[in-house]
């Protein structure tokens, strides 16, 4: 029998951004996977070198929209170790908190539409409705449903005052049955365990081998977080257990972002209960001397790394980001190998791919 | 089956969306919405435009004074003009209501003037910016004292902020066991 290629986007009713897949079939079995990206390339890192340090904290911002707490977050971060500014220890707490919500929000999105994928739609609609209760709290404490500008140079753009504090501390407690439920339902529905487990294995060896991070690595059974590895703001100080997987399949990779938004609310509770009093950051800019530097924070699909170089002048000389979709999806050729078509899109999306913030 | 459950619940509680735009949506009070400009606040430092990274501010001389534009089509609503505002002249509203037709897209504008007038010192034209406490130079002056530089042009308000500030001599620390400001 001879193969055929199929090809699968860039634009494609099962992939929600767009990303070129030439697949080569045999029947129903993929064979190889051949990926081209660049389709959604903006010119975004030229763009940060023609714009000032603190206009970048908006643009970085814009990058991505599921992120788009923690690319202005690690961006801050290199700028404040380049200009050697100490960051409040309120603002510590809060940037953690602004984090947090932003990871519930974006894993319950990953796992909605992984279950609108197998086809089944009304855990779809019911997950989408329970991130409705984490859309309300960005749009309630920092006045946007998704760019949230919790980040400024040295500090936060937001407090929580005590009803902010209640107001959180109630959506929690709303959500947190919700969630638990949520998490029965993907742990034991057949119809979804039946199209998910043992589908889009990476093993531990290959996830080790392409260096995949955040809930891919993780559910290969690498327990790797930044936010425990290298801690940044208050993560130190703060309980923050690493949720692995043993299987490496598409079914492990959604368990683990709901663990994880599971100890999200935990994490969130924690920094409201220790929350210090105190400065949130300065109202003023100042000027960002020569360096450069390297800083790098726990995106909701990993690792994000982030290389800032400034030469003294208002703009920066050059920002590089390393995005955790571009390990993740560089393990999609081992993942969709023998994998039967139906379960392309399945697979794609386990890994969570962020093209935005790959090809900026 | 577990999931009958939740299906059962959802056909007891009805549709959990807003009934927009039959009904009212919900609006929290911190929402970042319209950016509105309040002129008699305004120094004219451009710190609003410098931090704005689409390009929506505008500051341009007209014969009428100075103007302050705001180009909301262009508006990323961010916030860091509001937030860096030293004035407090840019604020956010909670108006979310920008959609609108394209005979309309030249009227999504805010608008501010910060008028010519002549000082009442030299009587040399001047725009009549907003004063600031700065001029003062150590001295902490009251909000009215702030204000009467406002009639005056910057070389002038110069002048005046130091002869207010020389009539209120800086206290000296008479008491030794006083701790000392600014210390840190």
């Amino acid at each position: 029998m001879s193969t055929y290629t199929i090809p699968v986007g860039p634009l494609h009713v099962a992939l929600e951004e767009p990303m070129y897949f030439k697949v080569e079939v045999d029947g129903e079995t993929v064979r190889s996977v051949d990926i081209t990206a660049g389709h959604a390339h903006r010119g975004v890192e030229y763009l940060t070198t023609k714009r000032s340090i603190y206009q970048n904290v908006t643009l970085t911002e814009r990058i991505c929209s599921l992120c788009s707490n923690s690319h202005p977050e690690a961006y801050c971060m290199a700028i404040e170790t380049i200009a050697g500014i100490e960051l409040p220890q309120r603002a510590q707490y809060l940037r953690v908190i602004a984090g947090e919500i932003k990871r519930i929000a974006s894993h319950l999105f990953n796992v909605a539409i992984q279950a609108h994928l197998v086809g089944f739609d009304s855990l779809f609609m019911h997950v989408m409705e329970t991130r409705e209760i984490m859309q309300d709290v960005k749009e309630t404490l920092f006045g946007n449903r998704m760019e949230i500008g919790a980040n400024t140079i040295g500090g936060v753009r937001f407090d929580l005052d005590a009803d902010g504090l209640a107001y959180l501390d109630a959506q929690l407690a709303r959500l947190q049955p919700i969630l638990d439920d949520i998490i029965t339902h993907y742990r034991t529905n057949r119809s979804f365990i039946d199209r998910t487990r043992g589908i889009g294995v990476l093993t531990h060896a290959q996830a080790l081998d392409c260096g995949v991070v955040g809930p891919v690595a993780r559910a290969s059974g690498i327990a790797y977080d930044v936010r425990v590895k290298a801690p940044y703001n208050a993560y130190d100080r703060l309980d923050v257990p690493v949720q692995t997987g043993t299987d490496g399949d598409v079914w492990s990779r959604a368990i683990v972002r709901l663990s994880e938004a599971r100890v999200s609310i935990d994490i969130l509770r924690q920094c409201a209960a220790d929350l210090p009093a105190g400065e949130t950051g300065p109202r003023e800019r100042q000027i960002i001397p020569a360096g450069q530097t390297v800083a790098k924070c726990e995106a909701p699909r990993g690792e994000l790394i982030y290389y800032v170089k400034t030469d003294g002048s208002p703009n920066p000389e050059r920002v590089k980001w390393r995005v955790p979709s571009f390990m993740n999806w560089g393990a999609l050729t081992l993942m969709l190998a023998e994998a039967k078509v139906a379960d392309i899109a399945l697979i794609v999306n386990s890994v969570d791919p962020c093209i935005s913030c790959t090809e900026r | 089956m577990s999931f009958l459950k939740v299906l059962f619940r959802n056909l007891i509680s009805g549709p959990s969306t807003d009934p927009f735009p039959f009904g009212e949506t919900f609006t929290p009070k911190a929402l970042r919405g319209r950016v509105v400009y309040d002129a008699s606040k305004c120094t004219s430092c451009r710190t609003c435009e410098q931090v704005c990274i689409g390009g929506a501010i505008r500051f341009d001389n007209t014969p009428d004074g100075r103007r302050f534009l705001l180009w909301h089509d262009t508006c990323t609503f961010c916030g860091l003009c509001v937030f860096y505002c030293p004035q407090d002249a840019l604020e956010m509203t909670t108006d979310w209501h920008l959609s609108h037709t394209q005979d309309e897209k030249f009227k999504m504008v805010e608008h501010g003037l910060m008028p010519k007038a002549a000082c009442a010192a030299c009587g040399a034209e001047y725009v009549a910016v907003a004063p600031t406490a700065k001029a003062f130079a150590g001295y902490e002056p009251t909000p009215e004292e702030v204000e009467e530089l406002r009639q005056y042009c910057p070389r002038c308000r110069r002048k005046e902020a130091a002869k207010i500030a020389a009539a209120h001599p800086p206290a000296i620390a008479a008491d030794p066991d006083t701790p000392e400001q600014g210390q840190s």
